[in-house]
């Protein structure tokens, strides 16, 4: 604890900054005063580090020296057509070299959970499961051949979901650990991709949260959500085949 | 929590670039994908994010660090539920970014960008640009730690254990190198 640490013979070093900050105890702070009256070398670092601090909080901001907006429209711009592509493995490989030191650090548990979310949801299991919560006894042919299947709860509806918002959390918070390590046109296209699909998604979430029953904004948001994962699956894929080794 | 700073003055915001509904107004239509709102999001807030920018990742790696944050908060707005202000939580997702940034920064680099010595040099090449100039450039140059919480803590006004937090460090170290970086920065002051 900062406050015990102040003693009458030493210099005050770090409590200097905790006296500035109001951090000591009183009994440090009267100990901390009692140095200072003594010891013109102490008050001399308070009175610096004070201006450190004054100055510090008197930093005004500005803005860049360019506009900055033109890279970032370009970014979240509605990306090209799906399917993205992804550079060929071989091309990122430096010439000469059979192996590639392996560009990303999926866990094997970040794997598995992008491979059972991507079997569950690409096969219309999002679709199938809100559509069947929602709309209960609502004729509806999935996406992909997924079958309408009715007398499936909100629960598991909302757990799917819940599994999709984890899954896709979990590849995307990993994929920003990795943009360092990415190619950076792949990372521009995985995020204008991601961009445009999370601006679709938080659409249809409103409208669906204004019209629940509504058939059409279930399986649109299915879609988009299918949309998500295919993406990120790519991406996976990609991790997957390097993680492995795979050719 | 918002985070004021005494005596800054708010980055201006051209007129054209605000809209009647202010910032709740731009960030509902920029969720559902309008350009436009975000673009006057973007000159509302940009100030202040490019000023933390250059703060922690330094001017050749400011500009880049801001349009990451700002394509990052594109993507994350669906996910902003209006428990604090927009720009709060903004400022919140850039210093993540920053901090994100930096780590590959120093893992690139493989040491700390700059030692004690070099941060001693620095008020000397910029002194005729004016002291605010020479002291942002000094606080760009102390060790990697250092400047982190220093920024966090003395500019942007968070308290240790968020700082502690957000850096995955105790709040005990936090504080030692806060102290570290406010001795080296008055050096800084000391020598204009």
């Amino acid at each position: 604890m900062t406050g015990t640490r102040v003693t009458g013979g030493d210099h005050l070093d770090q409590d200097l900054s905790a006296y500035l900050d109001d951090e000591l105890g009183a009994a440090g702070r009267a100990r901390a005063d009692a140095h200072l009256a003594a010891c013109a070398g102490c008050r001399d670092a308070l009175a610096g580090l004070r201006d450190v601090v004054a100055t510090a909080r008197s930093l005004e901001d500005r803005g860049p020296a360019t506009d900055l907006w033109r890279g970032i429209e370009r970014r979240i711009a509605p990306p090209p057509p799906l399917p993205f592509v992804l550079p060929p493995r071989a091309a990122r490989r430096p010439p000469g070299r059979l192996r590639v030191v392996r560009q990303f650090s999926f866990t094997l548990p970040q794997l598995a959970s992008a491979a059972a979310i991507v079997a569950v949801l690409s096969g219309g299991g999002v679709w199938w499961a809100m559509s069947g919560a929602r709309n209960a006894g609502v004729a509806a042919t999935a996406p992909d051949g997924a079958g309408a299947a009715g007398g499936m709860g909100a629960t598991a509806a909302e757990f799917e979901v819940r599994r999709y918002d984890a899954a896709a959390a979990d590849l995307e918070r990993v994929l920003d650990q990795n943009r360092g390590r990415l190619d950076p046109e792949t990372v521009r296209t995985v995020e204008a991709n991601l961009a445009a699909i999370d601006a679709a998604i938080a659409s249809a979430r409103r409208a669906l949260a204004a019209d629940p029953a509504n058939p059409y904004l279930s399986g649109h948001l299915a879609e988009q959500m299918q949309r998500k994962i295919r993406v990120l699956q790519r991406a996976a894929d990609a991790v997957t085949a390097d993680y492995t080794g795979a050719s | 929590m918002e985070h004021s700073r005494p005596g800054v003055t708010p980055t201006s915001v051209p007129e054209s670039a605000r809209s009647p509904g202010g910032d709740a107004g731009d960030v509902a239509l920029a969720a559902a994908g309008d350009a436009a709102a975000f673009r006057r999001l973007y000159e509302a807030h940009v100030g202040r994010v490019h000023s933390l920018a250059r703060r922690m990742v330094g001017c050749d790696h400011a500009d880049e660090a801001t349009q990451d944050a700002f394509v990052r908060a594109w993507r994350k707005l669906g996910s902003f539920r209006g428990e604090s202000a927009f720009g709060t939580w903004l400022f919140r997702l850039a210093v993540n970014v920053m901090l994100t940034r930096r780590a590959q920064l120093a893992t690139r680099r493989g040491r700390e960008v700059v030692d004690d010595e070099l941060l001693a040099q620095q008020p000397d090449r910029v002194r005729s640009r004016g002291l605010g100039l020479d002291f942002e450039t000094a606080i760009v140059a102390l060790p990697e730690g250092a400047r982190q919480v220093f920024v966090l803590h003395d500019v942007e006004g968070y308290t240790h254990e968020e700082i502690a937090t957000l850096l995955g460090v105790t709040s005990g170290t936090s504080k030692a190198q806060l102290h570290r970086a406010r001795m080296l920065m008055r050096r800084v002051l000391a020598k204009g």
